[in-house]
């Protein structure tokens, strides 16, 4: 890929909701405003997701007797945050059903 | 677990929506819907029906291709959204820092609390607890944000989160508990106490926060989007509390006597506040509630030995929920001895605001009380501050039959006059427009704009008033710039005024333009409180006393030039009134027509007196004030001379620029306050520079004890003191501060006290002069010798806050021998 095409690409999700995995399992979901060479990529109305701890799923696994069974994450606003590339583990993208096929993947 | 993790959670994608909204961010989007619909020319309802189409998120895991693709950018290249800035981006916080990153955790830690809320406790544990959350209490009235202190207990994180939607749900708990489970009697009080505590901080905060100036610097309002029972009316906290009471003796029947009374005082004291907190307290009945709390807290303090610290009650992990961007920070420990003296200090001072209510209705009563209220030491806390400004803007305070400024005017300049005759303003305009306006009402309509233009920098002084002291200094250098304004606006009315006034012929009975002066003489008195504060506060160094004290002296002087000719104005009067009355009674005519009609003529010659005894007393206080500045100053440029005190070369400012930097808050006033460099240099260096004195008389004047400055000296500090004497004889009320009149005569006393100090002083450096004859014969340029230490004496400067000066204001050298032994020995 070259820089004009990656930068291309790139730019079509700033502005979109992207979910970032941090490497300590928190998962952030934001705006992307801005990312760089190194994978730094800078959230706006950033949400931090923290899954709850191990007792507590094999609680809900044993009350309902499903291995599958959800569980809720807790949930903080966390604003404007910057995520180091280095920390970055996963990068997806939610497309809205409104502005399907605006992004190329 | 799921596979797509935020699906399963429900409460953030609510929450996003919420923000979305907020911020408008969501708005943009859907303008886009709309304008799609309208290019595809679609009628609005189906454009509508389509909004209801439920969004499907899809999620593509994209990581693989961002990673390449942001591989392939050159070095320092960004793709960023174009009205992102850097500037917004350093405010950004950095994941998986341990500085910032507030949600970033140790290895082996974990975010949920391991403290179990629901297991019982001893009656020990929740006199500790209940003692400790007063520690915190008080802690966060100091000015550290909940987070650090309330908001690390368990419990009342457990009452507050998640936000209970009905009252009741606001237990230790959520949901269902299996019965052995739940909470017991002592649980209950422990509740009830945190509730009714939580209503008391949503009180604190309301009340701060409802004031026009409240301080962030000095008080942390912050909730972390926690809800503080907002909503919830006081009686419910109240009925909680009391039914934790009715439990305690009914249902603990073997708990120990003591440990019970214990429980039920700090229950009671929680009522006690709760009630004094209240923000719907009824002016009248203010008085009636802080006793009550001084009185359990006695009981508190007796009984606090009794309860048993709980440490794992309290936790810093609770702060990583709270909707900070800071990570967690240590809990504040303020000593439950330094917080229960904070919480007495508090009390006190909201028992002396409550006062305030009992002063008689005049503004110059009010203004001494604020005064006084802001020199108390220690300096009151926000929440006290905030109490009496409640008190001071209550509608019942501000509501009087004259305005403020305007019965302030009419007790300094217009006493008895007839430009404020009550009638003045029963008259109405002819049915003619073109017809001119009777006299009297033209005054009654001037005197009206007056006041509405002044009423606005008149609360803005009480503002300031109510502030701590270092930002009463501040807050007045504006205020004072508003009333320079004011000064100048007044100019035009009063010019009208004297028209009016000559067109009456009662020239006689008004002193010329009484408006203009009399804003000029507040602000005049502001600008010296304003210096005296800068000492009182260190904001000058020592070697700037001469020339601060000098500005002073030079700023009270005008007032006093300003009282004098008023008091002599009233002097007038008064004589005219008692001529005419033995003339009127002789040939009994009819009074002037100038005679206020409803006024008998013995009220206005009480009000002449009363007004001319007022004057006295603040002829005597400014008196006091321009002549023990002046003593000051001078003795301050002698020592100055005699390199006593500390002259530090500044190699990158010059004499020029601090004068300017000084001089700052002042030099844009009208009529010029400040005397131009040049001109100040000359006063304050009557001898050449302090260091190469040119002047070689210099020696042989301060040698001699009768010389020039030690005379200047002498006579300003005699008069200082016939001054504070003659202040101190008229009495607080007269002064008008017949409110606070104990701080005040101690007020009075302090400068008194300080003008013994400078005689001492005096006196001290006087002994040792005689030896300058030599340094004299050397010449000036001989760098020093036989001046400073070498004299044989130390001069002294007080710091503040160590009680060593007598008045904050007025800093006194103090004199002490120099160690001979260490000395050069040449001194004497």
């Amino acid at each position: 890929m070259d820089n004009a095409k990656a930068t291309f690409w790139l730019s079509q999700f700033i502005g979109k909701n992207l979910r970032i995995h941090a490497s300590d399992g928190r998962v952030f979901g934001g705006q992307l405003k801005c990312t760089d060479k190194d994978c730094n990529i800078i959230l706006a109305l950033t949400y931090e997701y923290r899954a709850p701890p191990a007792a507590v799923i094999e609680e809900a696994v044993k009350a309902t007797g499903n291995p599958t069974a959800p569980v809720s994450w807790n949930s903080r606003y966390v604003g404007l945050v910057v995520i180091p590339g280095s920390d970055v583990t996963k990068i997806e993208f939610e497309e809205s059903s409104y502005a399907k096929g605006q992004v190329a993947l | 677990m799921a596979q797509d993790p935020l699906r399963a959670n429900t409460t953030p994608s609510e929450d996003a929506a919420g923000i979305a909204h907020v911020d408008g961010s969501g708005s943009a989007k859907h303008v886009r819907h709309v304008e799609r619909h309208a290019e595809a020319g679609l009628p609005m309802r189906q454009a509508l029906k389509q909004q209801h189409k439920i969004a499907e998120t899809q999620i593509h895991d994209i990581t693989e291709k961002f990673r390449t693709a942001a591989g392939a950018l050159a070095v320092g290249q960004l793709v960023k959204d174009e009205y992102f800035t850097l500037f917004e981006s350093i405010t950004a916080i950095e994941i998986m820092d341990p500085k910032m990153d507030s949600g970033f955790l140790q290895p082996g830690e974990t975010v949920e609390e391991s403290y179990d809320a629901l297991a019982p406790l001893l009656p020990e544990e929740v006199i500790g607890i209940m003692d400790q959350l007063l520690s915190y209490e008080m802690a966060w009235h100091t000015g550290y944000p909940l987070s650090q202190t309330l908001f690390t207990s368990v419990y009342i994180d457990k009452l507050l989160y998640p936000e209970s939607r009905v009252f009741e749900e606001a237990q230790f708990y959520r949901g269902f508990v299996p019965d052995d489970k739940r909470p017991g009697v002592l649980l209950e009080v422990l509740r009830a106490y945190c509730l009714a505590l939580i209503k008391c901080c949503d009180f604190v905060i309301a009340k701060i926060v409802g004031r026009d100036y409240y301080e962030e610097e000095d008080f942390c309002t912050h909730t972390y989007n926690r809800v503080l029972f907002v909503q919830v009316p006081m009686d419910v906290f109240q009925r909680e509390l009391n039914a934790a009471m009715e439990r305690l003796v009914e249902e603990e029947t073997d708990m120990d006597e003591v440990l019970r009374n214990a429980l039920v005082t700090r229950l009671e004291f929680r009522l006690d506040m709760l009630t004094a907190l209240d923000l719907e307290c009824p002016i009248e009945r203010l008085q009636k509630y802080w006793p009550t709390i001084l009185k359990s807290l006695t009981l508190i303090d007796e009984t606090h030995h009794l309860g048993e610290p709980v440490p794992d009650a309290f936790s810093t992990k609770i702060q990583r929920r709270l909707a900070s961007t800071v990570p967690p920070r240590p809990i504040v420990e303020l000593d439950f001895k330094d917080a229960f003296q904070k919480l007495r200090q508090l009390c006190d001072d909201c028992v002396e605001a409550t006062r305030f209510a009992a002063l008689p209705v005049d503004p110059l009563e009010y203004q001494s009380f604020l005064w006084s209220y802001a020199s108390r030491t220690p300096a009151p806390l926000p929440y006290s501050r905030a109490y009496l400004s409640t008190i001071l803007f209550h509608p019942n305070t501000l509501n009087t039959s004259m305005s403020v400024p305007l019965m302030d005017l009419r007790t300094l300049l217009l006493p008895a006059s007839p430009i404020l005759d009550q009638s003045n303003w029963t008259l109405s305009p002819p049915r003619d427009i073109l017809m001119p306006k009777p006299p009297r009402l033209q005054l009654a309509l001037l005197i009206d704009e007056f006041t509405e233009r002044a009423g606005q920098n008149y609360i803005d002084l009480w503002t300031a008033l109510g502030q701590n002291r270092c930002r009463l200094r501040r807050m007045l250098g504006h205020v004072i710039l508003g009333w320079d304004q004011l000064c100048q606006d007044t100019a035009a009315v009063d010019e009208d005024l004297m028209r009016v006034v000559h067109d009456m012929g009662i020239e006689d009975e008004v002193f010329p333009f009484p408006l203009t002066t009399w804003v000029y003489h507040k602000k005049l008195w502001m600008m010296e409180k304003m210096v005296l504060l800068g000492f009182e506060q260190d904001i000058y160094f020592p070697d700037e006393f001469a020339g601060m004290y000098h500005f002073l002296s030079e700023i009270s002087s005008g007032r006093r030039t300003i009282l004098f000719r008023i008091q002599a104005h009233i002097s007038d009067r008064i004589y005219a009134l008692q001529d005419h009355r033995t003339t009127s009674k002789s040939t009994s005519t009819s009074p002037p027509p100038s005679n206020p009609q409803d006024q008998p003529a013995t009220q206005q010659s009480q009000d002449l007196h009363d007004a001319h005894t007022y004057l006295t007393s603040l002829l005597h206080e400014a008196t006091a004030t321009t002549a023990l500045a002046a003593a000051l100053s001078t003795f301050y440029i002698i020592t100055l001379y005699l390199r006593l005190l500390p002259y530090p070369i500044r190699p990158f400012s010059t004499e020029l620029l601090r004068h300017e930097l000084r001089m700052k808050p002042f030099l844009t006033l009208q009529p010029p306050e400040v005397q131009a460099f040049d001109e100040s240099v000359k006063s304050l260096q009557p001898y050449g520079p302090y260091l190469e004195p040119d002047d070689k008389r210099v020696w042989r004047e301060l040698g001699d004890k009768e010389g020039l400055l030690w005379r200047v000296v002498d006579e300003r500090l005699k008069e200082a003191k016939e001054g504070l004497q003659g202040l101190k004889k008229g009495g607080a009320g007269v002064a008008r501060a017949g409110g606070v009149q104990a701080e005040w005569e101690e007020e009075v006393k302090r400068g008194l006290k300080s003008c013994v100090a400078l005689g001492v002083a005096v006196a001290g450096v006087k002994g040792v002069v005689g030896a300058l004859a030599e340094v004299g014969r050397d010449g000036g340029g001989h760098g020093g010798k036989g001046l400073g230490e070498d004299l044989g004496i130390r001069l002294e400067i007080p710091g503040i806050g160590e009680g060593k000066r007598y008045s904050e204001g007025w800093v006194v050298g103090k004199v002490g021998k120099v160690d001979k032994g260490k000395g050069k020995g040449k001194g004497k």
